[in-house]
């Protein structure tokens, strides 16, 4: 078994490691960029990691998916902080273990690790979202 | 030098579920309709080359080889052009460009998609091997994540998303052309089942086969087709993603801002100078802020300004008068081709029960797609004029 992709992108999805651009700030995640994809700016990067938690940005229950997804499936767009500061990462995020109707916009969710999926029977392992549990309903 | 181009002809076949017909058959179709529409007649040897827009659902037109079984053009260039679903659009701007660079005068704009030859539709669409980016993001839920911001931001409610449903099939109702002849209320979008919330099913354009083609000339020979072309203004296309941190990007897509830019720019003109669009309604959302990116009006009152009656048929500013993807359907690489087939039908007054009444000069088409990586979109711009530029 031997899955190329995901091995690349393991230092992303498995340790949330990401690069801010010494020039503007953008985080550059889950991707590994030389180029800039907001400034343009080549090759001048600080390593830096991602925390586990960020804030919705917006979000979709889906309802309708193919065989391989659970419904009702909430999905959102989150800001995963950097643990140094600076700006966010703005990314997808899955939930998990959430009842839809208590996600709103500015909402703060746990980042868990979590496997994701599997590939011809290789797990997948990464982070899915869930309201903090002090804070479950 | 640059020259300017004309559409002289367009053909399109009735959008829906055509199990009966192969897509050689749909697109020997639409090509033989755009083929008759040209007022003064066209022999086929006078195309120089062809544009072929498809995205390729079916498996059976991966390159020009597509456009030329069914159409029997052969001998002479043909460009497979794929942009998601603004790949009709994408298909006419490229045709437009050559001719305006002056390498060709004459050319074929021809986009076609089999749909429901297969059963998964949008649905399966979702990426599953994407972690970060877009891993079970269907496309009501890239659409749907502008819903839900726009609502929370701008107040925008529930029913005044559903009034771009509403006015769509009502127009669709009058467009021969369309696949839904029903019409709806807003109750009937409201509580239509939910398939992914916020949107509800009539919040979503249905799974459509169909073809659409037109024939576009330069200055130097439109005299020999019609005397009464219709014109290329301008042209936009431009891409981004909400990973480049746009707040704008949650309740909108910059990317047609920025095509809309460069076609306004190219046309010489503002957003107050449209008087007649076709643009990408998937979903109803998509609509309500492409409103407000192509700047007919502000950012945040597309909700007010669809309540309001701007885009409806008898509206200052009407919007998808064809029943739009909603009604008509939207067989992807067909889609753009067909916008821009019905935007010069209305400016030169032979659309039919669905003719616009405010005489307009410009018309705009567009089309918005999303690409693999589901964070960006990709927007492409077609302005059509009755004068010549």
């Amino acid at each position: 078994m031997y899955e190329p992709p995901f091995t690349r992108d393991r230092a992303a999805n498995e340790r949330l490691e990401a690069r801010e651009c010494d020039a503007c700030g953008w985080v550059s995640f889950p991707e590994y960029r030389e180029i800039c994809k907001r400034c343009g700016n080549v090759g001048e990067w600080t390593a830096t990691e991602l925390e586990e938690h960020g804030t919705v940005q917006s979000y979709v229950v889906q309802q309708r998916l193919p065989d391989e997804f659970e419904t009702p499936l909430p999905l959102a767009i989150m800001d995963v902080p950097q643990v140094s500061g600076g700006e966010p990462a703005r990314v997808y995020g899955l939930f998990t273990e959430t009842d839809p109707e208590t996600i709103e916009i500015g909402m703060e969710a746990e980042a868990d690790f979590r496997r994701v999926f599997d590939v011809d029977g290789l797990p997948i392992h990464s982070f899915k979202f869930k309201r903090p549990r002090g804070d479950r309903l | 030098m640059s020259r300017d181009v004309a559409v002289v002809g367009a053909g399109m076949i009735n959008f829906g579920e055509l199990f009966d017909q192969s897509f050689d058959d749909m697109a020997e179709q639409a090509y033989l309709n755009a083929l008759d529409d040209v007022d003064k007649g066209i022999d086929a040897d006078d195309i120089d080359a062809a544009w072929f827009g498809t995205l390729d659902i079916a498996g059976n037109a991966s390159s020009g080889l597509g456009l030329s079984h069914p159409t029997g053009f052969f001998e002479k260039p043909v460009t497979r052009v794929e942009n998601a679903c603004a790949t009709g659009s994408t298909a006419f701007r490229s045709a437009v460009e050559a001719v305006r660079a002056g390498s060709t005068d004459v050319a074929l704009v021809l986009g076609a998609e089999k749909m429901r030859d297969s059963a998964g539709g949008l649905i399966e669409g979702a990426a599953l091997d994407q972690v970060w980016r877009g891993r079970g993001v269907t496309m009501p839920a890239f659409f749907g994540l502008r819903a839900t911001r726009h609502m929370e931001e701008y107040g925008t409610t529930r029913e005044q998303i559903a009034e771009v449903s509403v006015k769509n099939h009502e127009n669709g109702s009058k467009y021969p052309h369309a696949h839904y002849r029903f019409t709806c209320d807003v109750e009937d979008v409201v509580d239509s089942p939910q398939v992914t919330y916020p949107l509800n099913l009539y919040d979503c354009c249905p799974v459509t086969d169909g073809a659409a083609a037109n024939i576009i000339v330069s200055e130097d020979v439109v005299e020999e087709y019609t005397d009464d072309p219709v014109w290329v203004a301008g042209s936009g296309l431009a891409t981004d993603t909400f990973e480049r941190g746009k707040d704008e990007s949650l309740v909108g897509f910059p990317a047609t801002s920025q095509a809309a830019e460069q076609a306004y720019d190219q046309a010489d003109i503002g957003p107050e100078d449209i008087g007649v669009a076709e643009v990408h309604d998937c979903f109803t959302i998509t609509e309500l802020v492409t409103y407000e990116d192509l700047g007919f009006c502000e950012k945040g009152e597309g909700g007010d300004w669809v309540e309001a009656g701007h885009p409806h048929l008898d509206g200052d500013k009407p919007v998808n008068p064809s029943g739009g993807l909603l009604a008509k359907g939207h067989p992807i690489g067909a889609t753009g081709v067909a916008q821009v087939n019905e935007i010069y039908e209305q400016l030169r007054g032979e659309a039919g029960d669905v003719q616009v009444e405010n005489d307009p000069e410009y018309g705009l088409q567009h089309n918005i797609g999303i690409g693999r990586n589901a964070t960006g979109s990709v927007s492409c711009i077609n302005i059509l004029s009755k004068e010549r530029p």
